[in-house]
């Protein structure tokens, strides 16, 4: 089974949030991330009652949204241990391990953190779990419009996106395939310790690295080939267009966003 | 119409040319197979239709139009498509309809008419269903037909295809065949670079190259009689066409010419409708199957 394989495509239509405009969707994103990282208790409980209303509502499975999210369950565990063990203040808990201790003030700071972050995550997978890959890479473009940056169009920087995630899965196929070929002849890729590891990944950079370039200059062929010359192009949507609801949303997000910074 | 006038070139300054003086004409509509050993500057050529490569002396002029003219360029290369060898090398969308959308969006049309250009084109390769996929999950003859839906969207006169089909499967390779004949049926002149004289035996007429020049142009059937001439080029003829060149040389007078199973058995089949009674029958798959033995008797000699 294809891991990329947008999941997007699947729920397209049976929601009202799958018709939302991409660009609505990406500033409720953004202003969500500001609204968690600078919120306290009271508004991350808000924020996270609306994320699951959000999911609800899309119809996400809360299997899927965890699923998305435990590559990054470590992490958020490691922050949660470093303000436990490091912050300080009165001991909470009568255990000491060295300069170590569990304090009060520890335990809430590294919850909150790690409360904000997992709402983060929720928030980012919501958003490309509701979206097809080709809307936000639309929304995208349209959003960054404004910022000319000499020589590269906003259209460029959102084909360079859709580029990347094209060949993500073939290059990583192309990874895959350079690794058997090299377990063939004898390197070892499960060595123990971190020498060994970076010895035979190194080992896949240099081919790794050739294959792109060789690839590069095929695609650039095959662009030209089918019309491309660096200028403006027209896409299979016209240009997007925001409903009333998606004011709506993009003007409470930005409110929401200001409002956190003054209050 | 392509015409190519005394075409030379060279990769650089200080290498043999890679294409030293190709004239060709290619009227539309023409199907023409491109043949000749790795290295023979076919790529070359074929990256000369559409001004990837701009000749070094001489012309290519396309409906008129030379690709030296960089203002005729956008124009040049919708009107001559081109599939290349790795499908992966072509595909730039996310999806499917995003990538087929590529090329009519680089025509900027109106989103309307790329809809409708997308849904046709991938209808046309039997893709429709899979619209939404990634088409990283496609096989690679899904891809080469995904390549051939993206130049149909842009209604083009003519396609160039190198060598197709040389990373695909049989199955596949003869899909991929079948759509080169709706193609033809569509008017679309077609240029097939391949080195595979099977899948060229389709083609009106084979240009053979050999070390940058055009060493045979004509029908399929005067170019694979020549099975010796062929050999000696580094080819390999059509087995049927060396099974009959065997028989004609072990003096069974057989009509040179025949280069797919079905013509070589009608051949047969006239030959005698006599003493061989599975020949007598005198069908094209009877006849095949009478063949088939025979043939690896010539070749184990």
């Amino acid at each position: 089974m294809n891991r990329y394989e947008p999941v997007a495509a699947l729920g397209r239509g049976r929601s009202p949030v799958y018709r939302m405009d991409p660009r609505s969707k990406i500033a409720a994103a953004a202003a969500l991330g500001v609204v968690t990282l600078k919120g306290g208790p009271y508004v991350l409980a808000l924020a996270s009652l609306g994320v699951a209303a959000m999911v609800v509502s899309a119809r996400l499975s809360f299997r899927r949204l965890y699923g998305a999210s435990k590559p990054a369950l470590p992490f958020i565990c490691i922050i949660f241990l470093l303000h436990l063990l490091f912050t300080e203040g009165s001991p909470l808990l009568n255990i000491a391990l060295g300069p170590l201790k569990v304090t009060a003030v520890g335990f809430t700071e590294g919850g909150l953190l790690a409360w904000r972050f997992a709402l983060l995550l929720q928030a980012g997978a919501l958003l490309t779990m509701t979206t097809p890959l080709p809307e936000l890479t639309s929304g995208i473009e349209r959003l960054l419009r404004p910022i000319r940056v000499k020589g590269i169009s906003s259209q460029d920087l959102a084909l360079m996106v859709s580029l990347a995630l094209r060949f993500l899965p073939t290059l990583q196929e192309e990874m895959e395939s350079l690794k058997e070929a090299q377990l063939a002849r004898g390197a070892d890729f499960a060595a123990k310790g971190l020498r060994g590891r970076v010895r035979a990944l190194s080992g896949l950079a240099l081919p790794l690295s050739l294959a792109v370039f060789r690839r590069c200059d095929h695609l650039v062929e095959a662009m030209y080939a089918r019309g491309y010359d660096g200028g403006p192009r027209t896409g299979l949507k016209g240009d997007l267009t925001l409903s009333a609801g998606d004011r709506i949303v993009i003007i409470l997000s930005v409110a929401a966003g200001i409002a956190c910074f003054v209050l | 119409m392509i015409s190519i006038e005394e075409l030379l070139y060279r990769y650089a300054e200080d290498s043999t040319l890679a294409l030293d003086g190709i004239s060709l004409a290619i009227g539309e509509g023409e199907h023409v197979a491109l043949v000749g050993p790795n290295g023979c500057g076919k790529t070359t050529l074929v990256k000369h239709l559409n001004g990837l490569l701009v000749p070094l002396a001489g012309n290519v002029i396309i409906d008129g139009m030379n690709t030296r003219d960089r203002t005729r360029l956008a124009e040049i290369r919708r009107r001559v498509g081109m599939i290349f060898q790795n499908p992966d090398n072509q595909i730039v969308g996310m999806t499917l309809e995003e990538d087929v959308a590529f090329g009519p969006g680089n025509l900027r049309l109106p989103p309307v008419e790329i809809r409708d250009r997308v849904d046709k084109a991938l209808a046309a390769v039997g893709l429709a269903p899979y619209r939404d996929r990634h088409p990283h999950t496609l096989s690679g003859g899904e891809k080469q037909l995904l390549a051939l839906a993206g130049i149909l969207a842009m209604d083009p006169r003519y396609t160039v295809l190198d060598e197709p089909t040389s990373s695909l499967d049989p199955a596949a390779r003869s899909k991929v065949l079948a759509m080169m004949t709706g193609l033809k049926l569509r008017g679309i002149t077609i240029i097939h670079a391949t080195h595979t004289m099977e899948d060229a035996a389709s083609a009106d007429r084979v240009v053979v190259m050999d070390k940058g020049r055009i060493v045979a142009d004509g029908a399929p059937s005067s170019i694979f009689g020549r099975v010796e001439w062929l050999k000696d080029l580094g080819l390999a003829p059509p087995p049927i066409a060396e099974l009959l060149w065997r028989l004609r040389e072990r003096g069974v007078a057989i009509e040179p010419g025949a280069f797919t199973i079905e013509e070589a058995a009608e051949a047969l089949a006239q030959l005698s409708g006599s003493s061989d009674g599975c020949v007598a029958t005198g069908g094209g798959s009877m006849a095949t199957s009478c063949i088939a033995p025979e043939d690896r008797d010539w070749t184990h000699e």
